[in-house]
């Protein structure tokens, strides 16, 4: 066997906080074979990235690394440097070139000021010297190897004009503009919906079979490298605690926590509700509406973000609303709570909903909504006892403060959080526990239906897991009734009991979960679930 | 499992931000330097010796000094005169200390008890003491000499200027903050307002906000100034009315990008009323951008008092600010640099502070340093 590419020997990253310094990454070693694909897998703060950062000399100012990461240069002749020896300059003729990158977010790492054109053209006139001429047709090759349409036109759009998967298809052509070794991706999956996932993939797989580079896959997400990668190194902690061939990892995982993640599935299914369950919600032709575009005298488009959906919801039952995102799923969910202006019925144990704020007021204690991004839901400036009292504040104003804080104390303590906790601030807990502050922000209230827009999705998979099993016993214990927006079927299964599809705000199949998992009518259903790739996820559906 | 990673120590915002100021040397530094500055403006002239009125005849325009006045060499030429006010003739004056005494030779009539007054009226001496003789022809004549320090010098009119700038102090600094808390509570309640609101109400408010932009400063104050008298007050209120503006726009910018976080979306689902978000979600959330204004706004209205001063638009004689002394020493400053230089330092010193303390305060409140 050829000597590997890249070899990291205890490579140690420690940052300077004002806590002292932290240890990102405690002393891990791999190798990297050419042409191999090595997948470092790891949930949120296991140092997977910091890793990698750290290899490409990318780490914040406050970080320092230690240790070697020994690089072969096929085109110098195969001698090793240590990367993280070299200087910035040095470095800038591995990186970009011979090691390059591909970052989470496309939206935001392609310059919205330049075409696309120029862009790609950039690490080809830095390293290679080429003019912008004779950069052309070099790029449309690229455009062309990573699949996107009509190559010519595209090479002079702005990114706002490209999609977010064809984004990250230009940023992949970016990284593989000067015939790179090793191709770095952190996480290039996972801000793209299911089925566009699949797409990126299967693309990385191809470009590697034809270009042989190696592939570093960073992701925290198990069930897709199953496929895809030769090598799986799991991190925790900052530690390597198992590496090994991908098919020997997911049949026999040695590791406890390796088993952990692969179990990390959400299991179980949720009973329907009793036939004679007492209707609460229906809807009736709900429609969203928003104007786009027009100016003065030009009038706007309308855009049909929800286009006539019917719904019913019983006491006690759980509705998965699923789809890609923007086909309105979000869109709908709100409009039912009516935090939007929308046309249709919308009737609440009978009653239609009012659509003024001043009106609906009394109504929201019953009617709660549990936003996606745990970060941005909960205010910094507020202490936990403070948001979950506010909710009290506002529908029992007559409480005292002493019976808000005691309420605070019950519904951490439901969500299975400590009740000392409620003098911290938010930015003090992990994303699985502001979740469940979330959570507990609206069982305060006893509501009886709650709206849950994409609640696992900013979390760890082992996480999500563990708030499925906590709202499924909220549900049992209190009779809730949940609207479940997500784009996550595994997770959409293990909670609901009755399923919309939703596509361009419209609903394309409805039915019973086993129904619609099992028997999906719609070619599109049948795409999103083919999407969501690892084959354990869905029973009987099996994967090609 | 992963729900039991707390950081050891709870930290609020504020914590953290209070962490990362005191590294920052400049910015500590320039607190320690306002903090100095304040408690000199507030009780420097109470114990200073001189009130910031007193004029001083004797001692017009004379230069700092660590010496006492009158000089050595000035106190027998000063006895001299007194004594020939007086038409008392003596021997030598002997100085002994601050004593001085005389031993006065007989003239054609008895020495009157009351040329005492004399002394007592000049600036130079106190406390006359006449030791008559029996026949009141001879005597000896003792008094003590006033020492007076002027260690930055005194103005034209022959007053303190040490005392004249802790009374600067005092005056620019309560300008500068009494004008931007105003600027504070007017433009944060106007600008989140608006900005939570939006649509028409936002409309109209903000094109209030323009019309009020458009009007010259300068004419706006004279305005003020000709309504209503020229008063302390109309100044902090003049300064406070235009400064407002500014931090009104950046709290409605600030404004619109919070409405649009979802703790505020989470609020109105729960059913916060407005006016219980506005106060409980977006004012608190807008405080760091605006506590760094602050500090920027304070040294404007220190600028801008000093200017509507330099024009004769400011305080009156013989209160005085920053800007009046800097206005009086330009006017003076070949012949008495001391008047000009003092309130200068002064007034820089106070403006670096403010905006090192602001830059460090921005530093420190930007959640992307952390």
């Amino acid at each position: 066997m050829t000597d590997p590419v890249l070899s990291v020997r205890d490579l140690r990253v420690t940052f300077q906080t004002n806590d002292g310094p932290v240890q990102a990454v405690r002393g891990i070693g791999f190798d990297l074979g050419r042409g191999e694909t090595l997948a470092i897998v790891g949930e949120s703060g296991s140092g997977k990235s910091q890793a990698m950062m750290a290899v490409m000399g990318l780490l914040a100012a406050n970080g320092k690394a230690t240790g070697q990461a020994v690089y072969r240069d096929a085109q110098a002749g195969g001698r090793p440097v240590d990367l993280l020896a070299l200087s910035d300059r040095q470095l800038n003729k591995v990186r970009g070139a011979r090691i390059t990158m591909i970052f989470q977010e496309p939206m935001t790492s392609l310059d919205p000021l330049y075409r696309i054109g120029d862009q790609l053209a950039e690490p080809l006139r830095y390293h290679r010297g080429l003019s912008k001429a004779a950069a052309r047709p070099r790029i449309l090759d690229l455009l062309r190897l990573v699949g996107i349409p009509e190559p010519e036109r595209r090479i002079d759009s702005y990114p706002h004009e490209l999609s977010g998967g064809q984004r990250q298809r230009v940023m992949i052509a970016m990284a593989l503009a000067n015939d790179p070794d090793i191709l770095i991706a952190d996480e290039p999956t996972t801000a793209l919906d299911v089925t566009i996932q699949a797409q990126i993939l299967t693309l990385l797989a191809d470009l590697q079979k034809r270009l042989g580079m190696a592939i570093v896959f960073i992701t925290h997400d198990l069930g897709i490298v199953r496929r895809f990668a030769d090598r799986v190194a799991v991190m925790r902690a900052g530690e390597m605690v198992e590496t090994g061939p991908a098919e020997r990892l997911f049949t026999a995982p040695e590791h406890p926590y390796t088993r952990m993640l692969l179990d990390a599935e959400p299991e179980g299914r949720k009973e329907p509700p009793p036939a004679g369950a007492p209707e609460l919600l229906t809807g009736r032709d709900v429609r969203v509406t928003f104007r786009i575009g027009g100016g003065l005298l030009k009038r706007g488009r309308d855009f049909h973000a929800v286009d006539g959906i019917s719904m019913r919801l019983v006491q006690g039952q759980t509705i998965g609303v699923v789809g890609e995102s923007g086909s309105g799923k979000s869109t709908l969910g709100r409009a039912l709570l009516r935090l939007l202006p929308s046309t249709g019925r919308v009737a609440w144990l009978g009653r239609e909903l009012p659509q003024g704020a001043q009106e609906m007021r009394p109504l929201r204690r019953e009617l709660q909504l549990v936003f996606q991004d745990p970060f941005g839901s909960l205010s910094p400036r507020m202490t936990v006892g403070r948001i979950l009292g506010e909710g009290l504040l506002i529908h029992e104003p007559d409480l005292s403060p002493a019976d808000r804080a005691r309420r605070a104390e019950a519904a951490l303590v439901e969500v299975g959080l400590d009740p000392a906790m409620r003098n911290r601030y938010p930015h003090e807990f992990s994303g699985g526990q502001r979740q469940r502050i979330a959570i507990a922000r609206t069982m305060i209230l006893r509501p009886k239906l709650i709206v849950l827009d994409e609640p696992t999705s900013a979390l760890d998979r082992s996480v999500q897991k563990q708030i499925v099993m906590l709202l499924r016993d909220l549900q049992g214990k209190h009779g809730l009734s949940y609207i479940f927006i997500s784009h996550d079927l595994a997770v959409v299964r293990a909670l609901s009991d009755y399923i919309l599809v939703m596509r361009d705000g419209r609903v394309v199949e409805e039915g019973p979960t086993e129904m619609v998992f099992d028997a999906p009518r719609e070619a599109y259903t049948r795409d999103l679930m083919a999407a969501a790739l690892s084959r354990d996820r869905f029973g009987r559906l099996a994967l090609g | 499992m992963t729900d039991a990673t707390l950081p050891a120590v709870s930290r609020s915002l504020w914590q953290d931000a209070w962490l990362r100021l005191r590294k920052n040397r400049a910015a500590v530094a320039s607190a320690v330097v306002l903090a100095v500055l304040a408690l000199v403006g507030i009780f420097g002239p109470m114990l200073s010796p001189h009130s910031h009125a007193t004029i001083y005849q004797q001692y017009v325009r004379v230069a700092p000094s660590f010496e006492a006045y009158p000089k050595a060499e000035d106190i027998l030429p000063g006895f001299e005169r007194e004594m020939k006010r007086a038409r008392l003739t003596g021997a030598e004056p002997v100085l002994e200390g601050s004593r001085l005494s005389v031993a006065l030779t007989a003239g054609e009539k008895p020495i009157d008890p009351r040329v005492t007054r004399y002394f007592e009226r000049s600036e130079l001496f106190s406390a006359p003491q006449l030791d008559l003789a029996e026949d009141g022809m001879t005597g000896t004549l003792t008094v003590s000499v006033n020492r007076q320090y002027f260690i930055l010098g005194t103005d034209n009119l022959g007053r303190d200027m040490l005392t004249r700038i802790m009374i600067g102090i005092r005056i620019s600094l309560a300008i500068g903050l009494l004008a931007s808390v105003m600027a504070l509570i007017i433009g944060v309640a106007w600008g989140a307002t608006a900005g939570y609101l939006g649509g028409r109400i936002d409309n109209v408010m903000m094109r209030i906000v323009d019309i009020l932009y458009s009007l010259p400063f300068i004419f706006f104050v004279i305005l003020l100034l000709v309504f209503f008298g020229r008063s302390l007050v109309i100044i902090f209120i003049a300064i406070g009315a235009t400064e407002w503006l500014d931090m009104a726009r950046i709290v409605r910018g600030q404004t619109l990008s919070l409405k649009r976080r979802e703790f505020v979306q989470a609020a109105e689902a729960l059913g916060a009323t407005r006016r219980g978000i506005l106060t409980r979600h977006i004012v608190p959330n807008l405080l760091g951008p605006v506590v760094v204004f602050v500090t920027l706004l304070v040294p404007k209205a220190i600028l801008l008092e000093s200017l509507l001063s330099f024009l004769g638009l400011g305080v009156q004689d013989p209160m005085t600010s920053l800007g009046l002394l800097i206005s009086e020493g330009a006017q003076n400053m070949r012949g008495a640099a001391w008047q000009l230089i003092g309130p200068a330092l002064t007034l820089t010193a106070i403006l670096f502070a403010l905006n090192f303390l602001g830059d460090g305060l921005r530093d420190s409140l930007d959640p992307k340093e952390r």
